[in-house]
């Protein structure tokens, strides 16, 4: 009875209780968002060092892949998999045709070099693969997997025609360096599409490489690496381009990281069902180094004086653009495709990838683009576009006759070439996803509502601009 | 563009909406008609080659007349001009409540009252003067006595009709029907470019009649070929009507406004400049807005911190929300709503309204207006303007605010929503001194040499038209000039200009007394009233001129901040802001570097707002104003909790504690030692036993009640003086306070009920027979036998443990000081729940000082109370019983039994 030892701890935790879990209960937690994007940014697996595991001496790449693959049995098998190595895609279905296609780089076109078939010497510098010179490759050789291309130190390792070694490579020490690939391996190719530096994507360049957070919040203010993003399932690589993916599978979403829902404004968030977040998120394309915004190949051939980003004679006349206003359209993630062989208007410029959306399309948002804007070569017997050989022997760059380039080209691709060549307008989107600007930067009301707004609503599908007229809802009832 | 936009929806939508779908780009504007430019004889300017008439041409269709009589604007204090020095200001010379009649130092020119012996301004020189901040019409058109300017006889007597020769000084005739008038000017607000500075000039010029013509140069309408005015055929059609081309008619957009009112920005894309701190622009200079939703961080000024404000100018403007959104016509049926006032209860919406073809042919060209310290135009229309609460439902965002409504009625929410005014505003007017170019000296707040650091608002007390008021954020620009005669007038400006300079040079002995360190110049710092031999020299100048009496006066004029408003994320959300001994709410505003002839300067008397506070000098001799909360006769200050506090209520409290520390600090040190000399513990001789005294609710209640107590003093500590407690967060501390608080009502409650229902609550009650012997032998114990080692008095049992002085103690406590705090704090509490109670009450500035004050009493009985449990047969034994239930008490079982039973 007068024991109170434990009592009295009772009665302690009980009247504890008593007034913290009211206070628990009852007090209001300041409101903010709960976001984690941290959450889904994978752990980096610190480098092996593979210094003493690839002794070496190696004559070629291919026996490099011979060592690497002795532990890495699977890498391969599994890197034949990918688009990285067979530069064509599953076959798709497009609108409006009947059979299936496969696209890729290795049988479709762009308005940039236009195409591989012919020239592949000079494009597999940037296959993951050692000997595509012609139509021969063997896909199935997997000694022909160049490992080193994503995962040797890009200081010890440089690829040169048909994706083969540059003379003078120390392969040992290319294989000694190995690691996760960084920012340096995927930008040696990704930073200089369409043949130099920041010239295709209009995101994508060798800025990004030392970023300040101005240009990349993502790399700039969080030192992210290409590969937190763009993650990898048995060397498979997330993350689509609608030059080539016409889908809209295995792609890379801000949502990954991002809850949707996480403006504080309620007036921003009811956006997010109509806009994508590259839309307000990245106000201009290339940020720091100007992109190429039009091609006219029709000029090449002329002994005038050169610059990179004017005039070449190899290539004709170009104009870029940095900090550029994109252009906005809707996109559901899927787009049509221009397939070698299909008849164009010449006097109207031909989509080579229109993105498919619309303001009826409920999976549809605006997304920003660039649009690239070229005049390049077709048969105008035939009117369809063509594929000129460029690269090597009797290659336009060598020989600046349009007529055998137009034919050699025809013969690489198979199609019919009347011998009637001109040049025809055509456009190619490039939707922005990189160069994310900091949250301070991103585009405001006023950016594209009201009178000095970037948005032209009436050819987006709207009646006039929505912050007066209705977003697409209110637009549904006026149709009805 | 609202009406325009609004009748061209509905063109489209009732129309097929495939087809509507397929035109492209669907060209709203421009849907004004053509029409034919047309002279006051509505004859086309084309053939009569004369000046367009606005009330004619535009009259052809819409109701000129009707629209400048139903216009502030226009109207500009015409039709409450009334005998000098009887409207609101207190100024002896103003005639009116607008810029025709009302004076502003700003400006300095006033309009001359009829009898005046020294002019400044008759009506054609106030149009030349102020006619490019007036749209025309009103003065600029008509008699104060209602007659068209024009047929008034011509007659230098009469100030309608003369101006001053400059040469002579003397009044000499002025011809209206030479010089034309200014009609009420559609251009101006309702072209896309209008040519206001051909519009001024023309106005400075006295060429009145061109004015409006003059706004259209640059259209392609009209040229100008050596002095004369072209109208330009080929703008027109055969029909005489203006090209489509050439109609550039549309609903005003925020840069016509700017024209007069302040600087817009509208192009994001070039970074807005402002240096220095000469904004022409009126609401910029007076305040510091900027419309524009540009970010600070993007602009081109030269902005301190620039990097980190991200926020946009305004909110609104970033939002398209644009002057006319808000500022709209008060019959435009899309705006129009009736007020709360005049609407039936049942009512919410009236769908009966005037139809768009109504509303273009009579638009009410009184615009909706808030009300604003400087804006005293129309009082009648004051807050017809939508208020920041008929647009934003404050609740539903500002779930973090603890008090919310305390705060929303107490605050305006420009307060918050305009954390300070990032650009420079002017300070200060000395027009008691001239400087060579004939102005005054001025200063600037929020500038530092060229570096923009921006300003914070001071808070004044602004009505809100209903007799309330809340605080809202304002410039305060102090001015002074000289004045002379009775009644007071003014030392119009070129008396002024002569009594200081001959030509572009001062006069000599203005220079001999003004040139301090004697190089011939008088520099800026020498450019001052600061002794009385300076101020005797110009006062002997001006009088030297006629002027009587020269004097010098200085005014405060608020201008209130409403714009330049930031998202939430960017407004004030500290509470210690508001809540600390710096707070916002009483932070002085500079009003000016000196005191030109030591005049202290007062505010003008027509605003809005209640100044309450200091006008003081600091050492380095600058004037600031400091607002107080003290509030007004018809309504009660604040009570800032965490700022105010009343400083004898805290000494007193404090005092009475520390006395009591120190007391049983004395008592207990004595009651040691006597033990020690005495050698028994505790100072009790007498035989213990151990008795059940406590059961377990009446223990729980007990400690549950002591941490809650704890608990409270201790948040109440942090909420009375946040500083002291900086690492606690405010509005935390203020939340558990209040969830303790329920804690102790609810426990007292069920206390309260234990002791009824079982009948010990007579334990409590003092019974009178033998109380004050009790009493007396109890404080006998404490202050003489506890030293002794007596046995105590009164023989603590389960049935009774009080002492008489115990259930004294406890009978004030739980009737008087714990009801009295528990209500108090329930009204403190309850202050934006009742506020009405609540300032029956007293409101928060005599409640929360009794609050303190009544803690201060329950901290001190604390120590007392915890002292007193020591004095038991053994220091520990009632702390021991009260945990455990069990107590040592004195005399033997058999005893108290034996007592038991026969009680």
């Amino acid at each position: 009875m007068k024991d109170f030892k434990y009592t009295w701890l009772i009665g302690l935790f009980g009247t504890l209780f008593l007034i913290v879990a009211p206070i628990v209960a009852f007090i209001t937690p300041n409101a903010g968002a709960t976001d984690d994007p941290w959450a889904n940014v994978p752990i980096r697996v610190p480098p092996t060092s593979h210094a003493d595991l690839m002794p070496g001496p190696y004559e070629t790449g291919q026996e490099v892949t011979v060592a690497c693959l002795e532990c890495h049995e699977d890498a391969a098998d599994q890197v034949m998999h990918t688009t990285h190595w067979t530069w064509k895609s599953e076959p798709v279905q497009l609108p409006g045709r009947d059979e299936l296609v496969q696209i890729g780089k290795a049988n479709q076109i762009n308005n940039f070099c236009i195409g591989t078939q012919g020239n592949e010497p000079g494009c597999t510098r940037c296959h993951i693969g050692y000997g595509w010179e012609d139509a021969n490759f063997d896909f199935d050789n997997k000694e022909a997997v160049d490992c080193l291309a994503c995962h040797a130190d890009t200081a010890t390792y440089t690829k040169g025609l048909a994706g083969i070694p540059v003379e003078g490579v120390d392969l040992a020490a290319a294989a000694q360096s190995v690691s996760t690939p960084t920012r340096a391996q995927c930008g040696s190719c990704h930073f200089n599409g369409g043949g130099g530096n920041a010239v295709k994507h209009g995101d994508l360049d060798e800025s990004l490489y030392y970023p300040n957070e101005e240009i990349d919040v993502h790399m700039g203010r969080f030192d992210f690496l290409c590969v937190d993003c763009h993650q990898t399932d048995d060397h498979n690589i997330k993350g689509r381009a609608i030059s080539v993916s016409v889908d809209n599978e295995n792609q890379v979403a801000c949502t990954d990281c991002h809850e949707e829902g996480l403006h504080e404004d309620a007036r921003v968030n009811a956006h997010v069902e109509n806009v994508a977040c590259q839309t307000c998120h990245i106000p201009e394309g290339a940020v720091r180094d100007a992109t190429k915004m039009h091609w006219d190949w029709s000029t090449a051939g002329q002994d005038i004086e050169e610059d990179p980003h004017e005039y070449l004679k190899i290539k004709g006349s170009f104009v870029y653009e940095r900090g550029f206003m994109p252009e906005y359209t809707w996109y559901n993630g899927t787009a049509d495709r221009y397939i070698l062989g299909d008849e164009i208007d010449p006097t109207q410029s031909t989509l080579i990838n229109e993105p498919l959306g619309g303001i009826d399309d409920e999976t549809a948002k605006l997304w920003p683009f660039k649009v690239h804007r070229a005049n390049q070569i077709y048969d105008a017997i035939y009117n369809y576009l063509l594929q000129p050989k460029t690269v090597g022997e009797g290659g336009y760059w060598t020989d600046f006759d349009w007529d055998q380039a137009a034919r050699l080209g025809a013969e690489a691709t198979g199609m019919a070439y009347s011998g009637e060549y001109g040049f025809a307008p055509t456009e190619m989107y490039w939707s922005l996803s990189h160069m994310v600007a900091p949250k301070e930067s991103a585009l405001q009301c006023d950016d594209c509502h009201g009178e000095n707004g970037r948005m032209n609503w009436e050819e987006l599908g709207y009646y006039g601009d929505p912050l007066t007229w209705g977003g697409r809802e209110q637009q549904a009832l006026l149709n009805k | 563009m609202g009406v325009l936009l609004m009748v061209a929806a509905l063109g489209l939508v009732y129309t097929d909406s495939a087809e509507a779908q397929s035109s492209a780009t669907p060209t709203l504007a421009p849907l004004h008609p053509t029409f034919a430019l047309l002279d006051e004889n509505g004859t086309s300017v084309l053939d009569s080659g004369n000046p367009v008439s606005t009330m004619q041409t535009c009259g052809s269709c819409h109701d000129t007349a009707f629209i400048q009589s139903h216009s502030f604007h226009s109207d500009a204090g015409l039709s409450s001009l009334s005998a000098p020095g009887t409207t609101g200001s207190g100024r002896d010379w103003d005639v009116s409540n607008g810029i025709f009649g009302r004076f502003n130092p700003l400006t300095y020119r006033y309009l001359s009252a009829e009898g005046d012996e020294h002019i400044d301004l008759t009506t054609a020189e106030w149009l030349m003067v102020y006619g490019p901040r007036h749209v025309g019409g009103g003065p600029a058109t008509t008699s104060q006595y209602g007659v068209d300017l024009r047929d008034l006889a011509v007659s230098a007597e009469n100030l309608e009709t003369s101006i001053v020769d400059p040469q002579t000084g003397d009044l000499i005739p002025w011809d209206w029907d030479a010089s034309g008038t200014v009609e009420m000017n559609c251009f101006l607000c309702h072209l896309d470019t209008p040519n206001n500075d051909a519009r001024t000039e023309a106005l400075q010029s006295g060429a009145f009649g061109w004015a409006n013509s003059a706004t259209l140069l640059g259209t392609g309408i009209i040229e100008r070929v050596g002095d004369e005015w072209q109208w330009n055929e080929a703008a027109f059609g055969d029909d005489g009507k203006l090209l489509s081309d050439y109609v550039t008619v549309r609903d005003p957009s925020d840069t016509n406004c700017a024209q007069c009112h302040g600087l817009v920005h509208t192009d994001s894309q070039t970074p807005l400049v402002l240096e220095g701190c000469e904004p022409t622009q009126w609401s910029t200079i007076t305040t510091g807005q900027i419309q524009s939703a540009q970010k600070l961080s993007n602009s081109g000024m030269n902005l301190s911190d620039k990097d980190d404000l991200s926020r946009s100018w305004d909110v609104h403007a970033e939002r398209v929300v644009g002057c006319t959104d808000c500022h709209y016509s008060l019959n435009n049926p899309i705006y129009y709503q009736e007020r709360d006032e005049t609407q039936p209860d049942h009512l919410q919406f009236d769908p009966r309204r005037i139809d768009f073809g109504e509303y273009l042919q009579r638009p009410v060209h009184e615009f909706a207006k808030g009300a604003s310290a400087q804006g005293v135009l129309a009082p009648e229309l004051d807050n017809t303007l939508r208020r920041c609460e008929s647009c934003h439902d404050a609740e539903g965002s500002h779930d973090w605010l603890p008090y919310a409504e305390k705060h929303f009625d107490a605050i305006a929410c420009e307060t918050c929503h305009i954390p300070d005014m990032r650009a420079p505003a002017r300070q200060t007017l000395d027009w008691t001194v001239l400087s060579a170019d004939s102005t005054p000296t001025t200063e600037c707040r929020g500038i530092e040499g060229d570096l923009i650091v921006g300003y914070q608002p001071v808070l004044l007390p602004r009505d809100n038209g209903d007799g309330t008021s809340k605080l809202a954020p304002h410039n305060l620009i102090t001015a002074w000039y000289w004045v002379y005669g009775d009644p007071e007038r003014p030392v119009p400006y070129r008396d002024l200009e002569a009594a200081w300079l001959d030509g572009d040079t001062y006069h000599d002995d203005i220079i001999e007394t003004f040139d301090a360190n004697g190089d011939g110049q008088i520099d800026e710092s020498e450019l001052l009233i600061d002794n009385e031999a300076k101020e005797a020299v110009i006062a002997a100048r001006i009088a030297a001129l006629g002027l009587e009496n020269p004097r010098i006066v200085g005014e405060i004029q608020p201008y209130t901040i409403s714009h330049n408003v930031t998202h939430g994320d960017f407004a004030v959300r500290e509470c210690a802001t508001c809540h600390s001994d710096e707070s916002r709410i009483t932070t002085p505003i500079r009003l000016s570097s000196n005191t030109p002839g030591g005049v202290t300067p007062t505010f003008v008397g027509d605003t809005n707002i209640v100044p309450g506070g200091e006008i003081y000098s600091s050492e380095d001799g600058a004037l600031y104003f400091r607002p107080n909360t003290d509030g007004t006769d018809d309504e009660p200050g604040l009570y800032i909790l965490g700022h105010n506090s009343v400083w004898w209520i805290d000494w007193l409290g404090a005092a009475l504690f520390a006395v009591t520390v120190v007391g049983v600090a004395v008592h207990g040190s004595l009651r040691f030692l006597m033990a020690r000399r005495h050698g028994v513990e505790n100072g009790h001789s007498a035989e213990t036993h151990e008795e059940y005294m406590y059961g377990v609710y009446e223990r729980l209640w007990h400690w549950l009640q002591t941490a809650v107590i704890f608990g409270l003093l201790f948040t109440g500590m942090v909420i009375h003086k946040p500083a002291q407690f900086g690492i606690f967060s405010f509005p935390y501390v203020v939340q558990v306070h209040n969830i303790l608080a329920f804690l102790l009502v609810a426990n007292a409650f069920l206390a309260l009920f234990y002791h009824l229902a079982s009948g010990e609550i007579k334990q409590f009650l003092p019974q009178p027979r033998g109380f004050f012997i009790g009493a007396i032998e109890q404080a006998h114990f404490y202050l003489y036998g506890i030293f002794k080692g007596e046995p105590h008095p009164y023989e603590k049992t389960r049935q009774r443990k009080m002492n008489p002085l115990q259930q004294a103690t406890y009978f004030g406590l739980l009737n008087i000081l714990l009801p009295l705090q528990i209500i108090v704090g329930i009204l403190m509490w309850g202050a934006q729940r009742w506020p009405d109670i609540v300032t029956m009450a007293g409101g928060l500035p005599i409640l929360a000082p009794v609050h303190t004050l009544i803690s201060w009493l329950l901290a001190t009985f604390i120590v007392m109370h915890i002292y007193l449990t020591t004095t038991g047969p053994t220091p520990t034994a009632n702390l021991k019983a009260m945990i455990g239930g069990w107590e040592e008490v004195e005399g033997t079982e058999e005893t108290i039994e034996g007592q038991t039973a026969t009680d």
